[in-house]
């Protein structure tokens, strides 16, 4: 059979991949979405929600602010609820050296020109019902918030549907076939693709599925742990980073935290990878009931892991290469979700234009060509040896 | 971290039977069972669908510690047979290595009692967790008085504590006639047991015996409606059917009565086994997912055996407890062998004369019987009946897969998605719909909605419900309070090294 034509396969039906399909749908292309799995079958479907101006990494500030405003009317861009609140983003200070580093983060925002406010214990209590006496200040960022993960996810996935975006579910990519320096053929268990543009956006297998096409994309996946407890009446619609944690209460009532050691995890291309929880989620019930001790006694109900990729810098990989040159590589180093709807505008005008109209110069793959296919171990980011 | 050679969770026939026969072995065993369970999680219907039938006497711990322990006589004898018994202990989590998890030293358990949690090694262990009230949604099920007949169980024989006058029993199995047994026993009125089939299906002496005592036995029959003032059952809306299960119009007939105890069926409680990654597998006969295990009563990973209603319920177990017993025996014997406290002659001569005993299943499919249930309740109650109570979720949001009843949302496109629609896509994911409607996420931790889902999602799907993937269990698979879960026996390294989101702090994880 002749392989079907697309003007677009995007491999991975996460967050960064719909988004860049629903984009480039929207601007009237013929868009394939595969996933081995279903539509936010991982870390896009089961992460903490969190949507900030990622004031922590300046690089990524531009796409944060970007994504932060296309939050607010993405409810009806797509036409399904996400769960989006934009009631702000609090980070508290327990400690003198917290303290200092949000001091430090402030001026960061400050020179980009973002909202910032420093606010006093006093504040964080009328802001935070139930919050430990402990805090010694915080940074206020109205800007930020939280939505609801797979309600996000399935909304771009059936947005996308609703444009004419074809979704295959259950189904692995099999092979990539690189011809005369372009992929011509996405090969896949539900037959062959032949597109102009590949986006490869597979989270975890990000780096696998490259290989398949002989790019070497180092990322390195990692499972991370997340609590959630039965639902509370409605104390704080704002986002909240404190103690080591970081989570909110969800417009249920239910509050999402997490946080700690993340735990470092080989996958394979074609299976979904385990994703148990630890006695860590004790810990992390500690450090919630001691950032929140007025709710100690709310029962945690469920907690889940997930497994996420990360970059040797920490940073997302958005770029058009120069061979396959019609090969797209987007990873966003467990930071997907909140700059989700910037990444898909920016990776459909990397498509349609050829670049960006928000700088994402530094987010290029090319800053890795030194890492080899050893560096993981050179890093020390390989799973620890089982002990059984 | 305290350590045991064999940890047996569940203190029932099975548990008690399997900690006795190890214990008598030599080997040092623990059984935990976390009865008497505080009043507090029995209001969120868990373990047992409770329906907030229980009297004020559940609050007091040490009068229900004396109750359950004066009607469980295996208790008093596994302690002289040196098992360390530990009771009001629940067992919130199991864990292990895997390929993406490798941190842990051995593989470990989570208790807790009221007031704090510990971690717990074993190297072999006994799940005798047994099963829990399948929960089938009717009109005003999500009033007080909707109870489950293991919670009504649990509340007449281990607490003396149900709060009940008058009851109305679903189902004519022996579960759903037992239930109406020990109802009349402690004295509570029973109007009626209701079936959908055109016969009873339970034990016909005992059916006859009910009738005797005034119990009407309404065969062909379902629940329409149950019927409250102020959140209170005070009567129920009976209705016959006919063989599609469609109501027969004109067949009301009110009975007056404060509580529903449906005895349909009960699930067997896997939540441990999944978190361990036992294998499971659908068996009809024996009441949904079972753990895979071999005669020994081991399952697929190595160090864990399962005993009693867990290992797969069927109605035959409701009348003689010797089945459940007899299991635990079986896995008492093979876990002590494992651990090379008797030899394997001695094992084997043990096991093959416990084998002898082991009795069959009955060859009834559970989750057909269900699905009848399921169509005849939804056929005569409607289809606004909120399948999770918790998450107020009805069957037409389930079917529609709409967003969550508090946003509020009102489709503004032409394509409103739903189950038929995402069943275009792909195969159901159970998951997946709890996900994006809320059933199953509420603090019952899905008890009340898993099999109803599956049933509908199965037959919304055109899917046999066989191979419905099972809804994940996640830890903890107890409610438990932030400040119980807290460790107590927290490192400082995990104290002080503790990472805020990939910082590279730990020299371990990196």
């Amino acid at each position: 059979m002749p392989p079907t034509s697309a003007d677009v396969v995007v491999i991975g039906a996460g967050v960064s991949g719909l988004s860049s399909a629903y984009f480039l749908a929207r601007a009237g292309r013929d868009v394939v979405v595969v996933d081995k799995g279903i539509v936010g079958g991982e870390a896009s479907g089961r992460n903490g929600g969190m949507v900030s101006e990622r004031v922590d990494e300046p690089l990524l500030i531009p796409m944060a602010v970007e994504a932060t405003e296309l939050w607010t009317t993405l409810d009806e861009e797509l036409g399904y609820p996400t769960e989006f609140t934009q009631e702000g983003r609090l980070q508290v200070a327990v400690t003198e050296s917290e303290m200092g580093d949000l001091l430090a983060e402030r001026d960061v925002a400050l020179r980009h020109g973002i909202d910032v406010a420093l606010v006093e214990p006093s504040e964080i209590r009328d802001m935070i019902p139930g919050i430990t006496e402990r805090t010694l200040g915080g940074l206020f960022f109205p800007n930020g918030g939280h939505a609801n993960t797979q309600l996000t996810v399935q909304a771009y996935a059936w947005a996308l549907q609703d444009l004419g975006g074809r979704l295959y579910q259950n189904t692995t990519v099999t092979g990539l076939r690189v011809v005369d320096g372009r992929v011509s053929v996405v090969e896949t268990t539900a037959g062959d693709f032949a597109p102009e543009i590949v986006i490869g956006a597979a989270g975890p297998q990000t780096g696998l599925l490259a290989d398949l096409a002989d790019v070497h994309v180092p990322v390195a996946p990692a499972r991370v742990e997340i609590l959630a407890t039965a639902p509370v009446e409605q104390r704080f619609p704002i986002a909240l980073v404190g103690n080591g944690l970081y989570g909110h209460q969800a417009v249920r009532g239910n509050l999402i935290f997490g946080g700690g050691a993340h735990e470092w995890a080989d996958v394979e291309l074609t299976a979904s990878p385990g994703k148990p929880n630890t006695p860590l989620i004790r810990n992390i019930a500690r450090r919630l009931a001691e950032l929140l001790p007025g709710m100690a006694d709310v029962p945690v109900i469920r907690s889940w892991a997930g497994v996420v990729e990360q970059a040797p810098d920490y940073r997302p990989i958005i770029d058009i290469l120069d061979y396959p040159s019609n090969y797209v590589v987007v990873t966003a180093s467990a930071h997907g979700f909140g700059i989700s709807p910037a990444t898909g505008k920016v990776v459909s005008e990397l498509v349609l234009h050829g670049e960006a109209s928000i700088d994402i110069s530094g987010l290029g793959l090319s800053r890795f060509a030194d890492y080899g296919p050893d560096w993981r171990e050179q890093r020390g980011w390989t799973p620890a040896p089982l002990r059984f | 971290m305290e350590s045991r050679p064999l940890v047996v969770v569940g203190a029932g026939a099975a548990g008690t039977a399997a900690a006795i026969e190890a214990a008598e072995a030599g080997v040092p065993v623990t059984l935990v069972d976390e009865n008497p369970i505080p009043a507090t999680l029995a209001g969120l219907n868990v373990p047992q669908f409770f329906g907030q039938r229980f009297a004020r006497d559940l609050q007091d711990q040490p009068r229900m510690l004396e109750r359950m322990t004066a009607v469980n006589e295996a208790l008093a004898k596994a302690r002289v047979a040196g098992v360390d018994v530990q009771l009001g202990t629940c067992v919130w989590g199991a864990f292990r290595n895997s390929d993406t998890s490798r941190v842990l030293d051995g593989p470990q358990l989570g208790l807790a009692d009221r007031d704090r949690s510990w971690m717990i090694k074993y190297d072999r262990l006994i799940v005798a967790t047994g099963a829990r009230d399948l929960g089938l949604a009717f009109g005003g099920w999500n009033q007080a008085g909707a109870m489950g007949a293991n919670g009504a169980h649990s509340l007449l024989h281990h607490y003396q504590a149900l709060a009940s006058r008058r009851m109305v029993v679903l189902g004519s199995g022996n579960l759903g006639l037992n239930s109406a047994r020990l109802a009349l026993k402690a004295g509570i009125d029973v109007a009626a047991v209701v079936e959908v089939s055109s016969s009873v299906r339970g034990d016909a002496t005992l059916s006859a015996a009910l009738q005797g005592k005034g119990v009407e036995v309404c065969t062909s029959h379902a629940l329409k409606q149950a019927v409250g003032r102020d959140g209170e059952i005070e009567s129920v809306v009976l209705i016959e059917i006919d063989g599609s299960c469609a109501p027969v119009a004109g067949t009301e007939r009110v009975f007056a009565a404060d509580t529903v105890c449906l005895a349909i069926g009960l699930v067997p409680n896997v939540e441990l086994l999944s978190l361990l990654g036992c294998a499971l597998a659908f068996e009809p006969e024996l009441g949904g997912y079972v753990p895979v295990r071999d005669d020994r009563m081991r399952t697929s990973v190595d160090d864990v055996f399962v005993a009693g209603d867990v290992a797969g319920f069927h109605d035959a177990m409701v009348l003689d407890s010797e089945i459940a017993r007899n299991q635990g025996r079986l896995a008492g014997v093979a876990a002590a062998e494992s651990l090379g406290a008797i030899d394997s002659a001695e094992a084997a001569a043990r096991l093959r004369e416990l084998q002898a005993t082991d009795a069959d299943a009955d060859p009834t499919d559970a989750p057909s019987r269900w699905m009848q249930w399921l169509q005849a309740l939804l056929n005569t109650g409607g289809s606004d009946v909120f399948v999770c109570p918790c998450e107020e979720v009805t069957y037409a949001d389930l079917v529609d897969l709409r967003p969550p009843r508090f946003l509020n949302w009102e489709a503004n496109r032409g394509s409103r998605p739903s189950l038929k629609a995402l069943v275009r896509d792909a195969p159901v994911n159970p998951d997946q719909v709890k996900r994006l409607t809320r059933a199953g996420m509420g603090h019952c931790q899905g008890r009340l909605c898993r099999e109803q889902v599956a049933l509908l999602l199965a037959d919304a799907s055109g899917m046999d419900i066989a191979d419905m993937p099972v809804m994940s269990y996640r830890p903890p698979v107890r409610p438990l309070p932030l400040r119980v879960m807290w460790p107590h026996d927290e490192s400082e390294q995990v104290r002080s090294e503790w990472a805020k989101w990939f910082s590279p702090t730990s020299p371990v994880l990196g």
